[in-house]
């Protein structure tokens, strides 16, 4: 039995990799544009967060909601944090998971990856598979992704009134560079 | 089962269970960001609650254009259609010149009256890295009477005509479907009928917001007079009605028992009563252009 509880502490220990490499995002933005029949609205954030586990190849990114900026009128971005996103009860969208492929981080080079992961907007997760570009070099980690949310998946509704001035489907991107987190 | 496949599923699920706990922990790390100033928005739907100001203002570079009716009171009976055949208007229009200063003019068809207002609102409820428990404004108008002298024998003054009305305005968001302002407010008025009636009227004035749902809200007001400032007959202007808002516009639809919608004849010159039906159906359209597009980083 000794044994036993042994192989599992080792199992545990094993799975734990006490010195992870850390990157965090020292500048990042997430940009989104709706293109609707009637309206185009685009809106950007500068503060993205993140963090890449370059050991696990584990990831996530968090923004909040409310840092968005842009759209046609101030009125549309507080309808956009009262009415759609409720901001207040859903402060961050994330997306966190794992990197698919296996690449080598020590590596300089450019690598389109596949990051995995739970995609939370407005409170509903999905899981999304979505294409990424990494730039490695110079001590930093490049993240460029650009990809679409469905609305409906996220449960934000549209009235009828104003189907022809939002779009279904939301166009993000993601910009960001990473450097090694400093404790 | 041996007890080897036992070690094998203890460590698949420690390795599995750690790998998940991993992806929340980056999660987690993330979530230990300093702490902002988050600002209490969208108390109110629009920057009148409805006849008074709410603590609201207008944002930078936007236009709100409105446009009010209260029609005659309900009392006038079928012959009138309960008041419809009546209308009382004002127009309008507010401007932000920044995101706490805003100005706005008007005219109303009730004694022809000119009004303009400066507002400003110089403290926003705010939680977390700086907590502020109101939202607070001041407010300033000045409305002009224009109707022909009673009298263009006598010696008239162009003062006369003159009104002033200085509001503080203080309110809370309560929470995300109630809010609620007190308002201390001052009308002055230049010229009053009888030695009897006082030239400043002193009155607090509150008004409460309901979020029915996220497009319509329930609102009501009343203004209550300190007494012994007005003849016999004058009285509190009680008003309920609903928010709707779709897009650009905010569609206010109530009920008041005060004909005049500004500061002036709010305060002092409402006489009908809620209690034999002298109570006036009336709407508030409020249609915001951007004059001045936000930027996109």
């Amino acid at each position: 039995m000794n044994f036993t509880w042994t192989i599992a502490l080792i199992g545990l220990t094993f799975g734990q990799l006490p010195d992870a490499k850390l990157y965090e995002v020292n500048e990042g933005s997430v940009y989104f544009r709706s293109y609707a029949p009637l309206e185009l609205i685009e809106a950007s954030s500068t503060e993205l967060k993140g963090l890449i586990n370059t050991e696990e190849r584990t990831f996530a990114f968090s923004v909040p909601m409310s840092s968005f900026e842009g759209f046609n009128s101030p009125l549309q971005r507080v309808h956009f944090n009262e009415n759609y996103m409720e901001s207040k009860q859903y402060p961050n969208a994330t997306f966190s998971g794992k990197i698919i492929e296996n690449i080598d981080f020590t590596k300089d080079g450019l690598y389109t990856v596949r990051a995995k992961g739970q995609l939370n907007v407005h409170g509903i997760k999905r899981e999304r598979i979505i294409r990424s570009e990494l730039q490695v070099g110079e001590g930093q980690i490049e993240v460029r992704a650009d990809f679409t949310v469905l609305l409906a998946e996220h449960d934000i509704s549209i009235p009828k009134i104003v189907h022809q001035k939002i779009a279904e489907e939301i166009a993000v991107e993601i910009r960001a560079v990473f450097l090694p987190k400093t404790p | 089962m041996s007890k080897f496949s036992l070690f094998l599923l203890l460590f698949t699920l420690s390795s599995g269970a750690v790998l998940y706990a991993q992806e929340d922990d980056l999660l987690a790390l993330l979530g230990e960001e300093e702490e902002t100033i988050e600002y209490a928005n969208a108390s109110f739907k629009t920057n009148r609650v409805i006849n008074l100001h709410s603590l609201e203002s207008t944002s930078a570079g936007v236009l709100d254009i409105k446009i009010s009716h209260r029609f005659g009171t309900l009392n006038r009976g079928a012959y009138e259609l309960f008041g419809l055949d009546n209308a009382s208007i004002r127009i309008g229009g507010d401007y932000g010149i920044t995101d706490q200063l805003t100005v706005g003019l008007g005219r109303s068809s009730y004694q022809k009256t000119f009004d303009g207002f400066v507002k400003y609102k110089f403290l926003r409820q705010s939680k977390g890295k700086k907590v502020m428990p109101v939202t607070a404004a001041i407010l300033a108008t000045t409305a002009i009477q224009s109707m022909k002298w009673q009298n263009p024998d006598r010696e008239n003054y162009f003062s006369s005509r003159m009104y002033y009305t200085f509001q503080l305005i203080l309110g809370r968001k309560f929470s995300e479907n109630f809010s609620l302002q007190v308002s201390p407010t001052v009308v002055h008025r230049n010229l009053v009928k009888t030695a009897a009636e006082a030239h400043d009227v002193y009155a607090i004035a509150a008004a409460g917001r309901i979020k029915l749902t996220k497009r319509v809200a329930l609102n009501a007001e009343y203004t209550y007079v300190l007494p012994d400032q007005l003849l016999p007959g004058f009285r509190n202007a009680l008003s309920v009605g609903f928010d709707i808002e779709t897009g650009g516009h905010v569609f206010q639809l109530h009920f008041t028992n005060s004909t005049s919608m500004i500061e002036p004849g709010l305060v002092t010159q409402t006489v009908e009563t809620w209690g034999n039906g002298g109570i006036h159906f009336g709407f508030n359209v409020s249609r915001v252009f951007t004059v001045v597009r936000p930027k996109i980083q």
